[in-house]
């Protein structure tokens, strides 16, 4: 093995880089020895993906300092970084299916016979030799690709990836869509190429595989990196609490007390979302006017039960009651038609139509109450679009100018305001202050809590924690689409609710002297 | 240009303003240059008999325009309505010569079956490319040929002709100077814009166009408005058909070959965006209109067919060009 702390093969030095007025990275500095497993863990959004983007020349940096071997590292192309070494495995593969698994493999560089055409041969002889290389002897390279399984897929995407004289190999959250063998595999793997002197960098949500294979850890928060540790030294709750970071604990205890009913307004029993149809489903309820939150990694889950009681997907089985009775949803409208609106987690593709003016948006769900024999009265859609833009402090010019002229937390509001025109009694709101300044923000929680008090209940999906403490009743935190662990506002830490979502609590209790 | 000018004095409206200038005004203007610059090279251009000619001659593209709006609006395209237009043409042109019927019962049959084929073929394009989310492209493609066989199978290749006289006498009728057909295609026009811009239906229409995800989360039968605008461009067909038959008097299964490219041509002319939700039926009559005006003045300064073809060609390229800019002022 390479010597180890003399000199590091890759440092990172107060990292910085923004995007409008955001950090992104915001200090960011570790470094790589030769021959590790490098962990980097963090929640949503602390800066692993941006940090990974620089590094493989996605995004240029603004302040700091990367070195390589002890030379000055400032990748301009994905190919400049590839040509210095760094190879990314991303979560979604970048594949071309109907082509075999040697054409995949050696499409960065493919071999030419001395007439200048595909030199077939020789491409299938060098995948051949990528794919023994790190055991995958079972899979025909003239196979194509769009055949194989996910795992499969993965693996040639760290095949094609080794190819190259990579020094540095970047897993991009690689267990996200494997099963519990395929990742052992996948492990194998890893630590076969690390034995031969390749340096990986590994970024995953699962701590137990962070603990399984990885030598150091570097933990993110807030786009900065707070401390990179032994593997040896530390356990999983400690990183957690690198994670949560002691400052963040518990700040919103301002919030009104529940003022919601024991009365159940939604109970949702044994629900399976196509996206996971082995899971046992999912079984929950929601009070008069209360605001659950849904807590949760990406990927836990959380979108799918949202949009499954809503029939903008399809429910594979269970069932929904509403105020007792159970409901029949085969699309939106049918649960339109019960009283529940959806404020999707992206307003520009799933909420909003941008070109059209503010009050054709407002009036886009209860579009019925606004016109008569299909004729739009124009004069009650605008009176329905003034009315819902004072009932949210809306700030517009004209209600004719498109709704891409506002800021975010307005274009939020114009999503609020077309859903409570028809009076709903029950909203669902994924990530609802996603790109909303801090100030719209404070006013949408406020508008929220003035709903639930009008009795609307309201479930809220967040990947923002201080957000969901702030602004709910209860809390569900899901991982890998089951609830882990249900909180009262009385249980709220941010501490507890990481260890739920990363499928921790057992270990909770364990604490290091 | 002077109407860029003219906008930046109310810099607050500027992104509306700019828009709809230029989605509308601006192809107007462009017709005006055109129509000024072809009354002064000819002298024959603005006389009345060529002013009756064009009018006549851009009738029915106009009429497939329209309904092909509304797919385009949709995000779709419809490639099928040449050879729907002669497949409505035959069936009407089959009713039309029934033996044993009255002249006036022979044309409402007539019109009545070429209008339902037309339709019929529309629903069908709508259905199948909606249900199975297909590219409508393909799909219309598929009918283009279906359609076409039909026409020829129907007729046995064999030109129908020999109409009532009423109806023959329909198609060339001028009410001061102006072709009644072409009073039927403006009629259409209107009541497409009163649909596109006064309904519910028109609203839900554009937006489909513009994110159809949006509007099917906010609960309305996407599937059905997506059929509907389908059936429209289906219908219009059928109507095109009835005028082509009146005013050529002869119901051919080879009719309106390439008619599709000139209606979507004039549709792209006229400011509607390719990829849906952008776009009005007033610059689709203006774009028909644009068509038609080069093909008549080119001809009548002298330059060959052919000329008229690559100089038409090169203005659908140009109206894209410019609606690539169009999008990119909406969106800032």
């Amino acid at each position: 093995m390479p010597n180890l702390a003399s000199s590091p093969l890759l440092s990172v030095t107060d990292l910085r880089k923004s995007f409008g007025g955001i950090h992104a990275l915001d200090g960011v500095s570790f470094a790589l020895t030769s021959g590790e497993v490098h962990a980097l863990v963090g929640e949503n959004g602390a800066g692993k993906s941006t940090l990974i983007k620089v590094l493989s020349g996605v995004h240029m940096f603004e302040a700091g300092e990367i070195r390589m071997d002890g030379d000055g590292y400032r990748p301009t192309s994905p190919h400049a970084a590839k040509v210095a070494g760094i190879q990314v495995v991303h979560q979604e593969f970048n594949l071309l299916g109907d082509l075999s698994v040697a054409e995949n493999i050696s499409i960065e560089a493919l071999p030419k016979t001395k007439f200048g055409l595909l030199d077939r041969k020789e491409m299938n002889r060098r995948a051949r030799a990528a794919l023994d290389a790190i055991g995958l002897n079972d899979v025909d390279v003239t196979a194509p690709v769009r055949s194989l399984g996910i795992a499969h897929r993965q693996l040639i995407e760290i095949a094609r990836a080794l190819q190259s004289d990579s020094c540095i190999l970047i897993l991009d959250e690689p267990t996200a869509t494997l099963t519990e063998r395929e990742t052992a595999r996948l492990f194998e793997i890893v630590s076969g190429i690390k034995a031969k002197g390749v340096t990986v960098v590994f970024v995953s949500h699962h701590l137990e595989e962070v603990f399984g294979i990885c030598d150091r850890v570097t933990v993110f928060r807030n786009g900065k990196t707070i401390t990179t540790e032994n593997i040896a030294d530390v356990t999983p709750p400690d990183v957690v609490r690198f994670m949560v970071g002691h400052a963040l604990e518990e700040t919103a205890s301002d919030a009104a007390a529940p003022a919601h009913s024991r009365e159940v307004a939604l109970a949702v029993e044994g629900l399976q979302t196509t996206a996971n149809p082995s899971s046992d489903g999912i079984s929950f309820e929601l009070r008069k006017g209360e605001i659950l939150g849904i807590a949760g990694l990406v990927g836990a889950g959380r979108t799918e039960v949202l949009r499954a009681i809503f029939g903008a997907d399809p429910m594979l089985s269970g069932r929904v009651l509403k105020d007792g009775a159970p409901l029949t949803i085969r699309q939106p409208r049918d649960a339109i038609a019960a009283g529940i609106g959806f404020v999707t987690e992206d307003r520009k593709d799933e909420g909003l139509i941008l070109e059209m003016p503010i009050a054709a948006n407002s009036s886009l769900v209860d579009i019925g109450t606004v016109s008569r024999w299909g004729l739009v009265n124009f004069a009650a859609e605008r009176a329905m679009a003034t009315q819902g833009g004072a009932r949210l402090k809306l700030k517009y010019g004209k209600l004719s100018d498109p709704v891409s002229s506002l800021s975010g937390g307005n274009q939020q509001k114009v999503v609020l305001a077309k859903w409570l025109a028809g009076n709903p009694s029950i909203l669902l709101l994924d990530e609802p202050t996603r790109g909303v300044d801090v100030g719209a923000k404070a006013e949408i929680y406020s508008i929220l809590r003035g709903l639930a008090a009008q009795g609307i209940s309201m479930i809220v999906v967040s990947s923002e924690l201080p957000e969901l403490t702030a602004l709910t009743d209860r809390i569900l935190v899901m991982a890998g689409h089951q609830i882990q662990g249900v909180l009262d506002r009385s249980e709220y830490s941010q501490e507890r609710i990481l260890q739920l979502a990363y499928g921790q609590e057992t270990n909770s209790e364990r604490k290091t002297a | 240009m002077s109407i860029a000018e003219e906008v930046s004095f109310t810099p607050r409206r500027k992104p509306v303003s700019i828009r709809s200038i230029v989605n509308n005004a601006g192809i107007g203007l462009a017709l005006l240059v055109m129509i000024a610059f072809f009354s002064v090279a000819s002298e024959h251009f603005l006389s009345a008999n060529n002013i009756t000619n064009i009018l006549t001659q851009i009738t029915i593209n106009l009429i497939l325009a329209v309904g092909m709006t509304f797919v385009i609006l949709i995000g779709g395209i419809d490639l099928s309505v040449g050879s729907v237009m002669a497949f409505a043409a035959v069936v009407a042109g089959k009713a039309i010569t029934l033996p044993g019927l009255g002249p006036t019962e022979l044309i409402i049959l007539a019109v009545l079956a070429g209008v339902v084929a037309g339709t019929i073929c529309g629903v069908l394009n709508g259905v199948v490319s909606a249900y199975w989310s297909l590219p409508s492209f393909i799909i219309t493609l598929g009918m283009l040929n279906i359609a076409r066989g039909a026409a020829l199978q129907i007729s046995g290749a064999q030109t129908i002709y020999s109409f009532p006289f009423a109806f023959e006498e329909f198609g060339s009728l001028l009410v001061y100077g102006v072709p009644v057909v072409f009073i039927v295609a403006l009629a259409l026009v209107v009541i497409a814009w009163f649909v596109l811009n006064r309904t519910v239906f028109g609203r839900l229409i554009y937006g489909i166009g513009n994110n159809e995800e949006a509007v099917r989360l906010a609960g309305h039968p996407v599937f059905w408005y997506k059929v509907a605008a389908f059936s429209i461009c289906g219908f219009t067909a059928g109507i095109a058909a009835i005028i082509y038959m009146a005013r050529l008097n002869i119901a051919s299964p080879i009719a309106g070959i390439g008619f599709e490219l000139n209606a979507i041509a004039a549709v792209i002319i006229g400011g509607t965006s390719l990829s849906g939700g952008r776009g009005s039926v007033i610059g689709t009559l203006l774009g028909a209109f644009i068509i038609g005006v080069l093909a008549n003045g080119l001809i009548l300064i002298g330059l060959s067919d052919f000329m008229r073809q690559m100089i038409t060609g090169v203005v659908i390229v140009v109206a894209v060009i410019l609606d690539h800019y169009r999008a990119k002022y909406s969106a800032s």
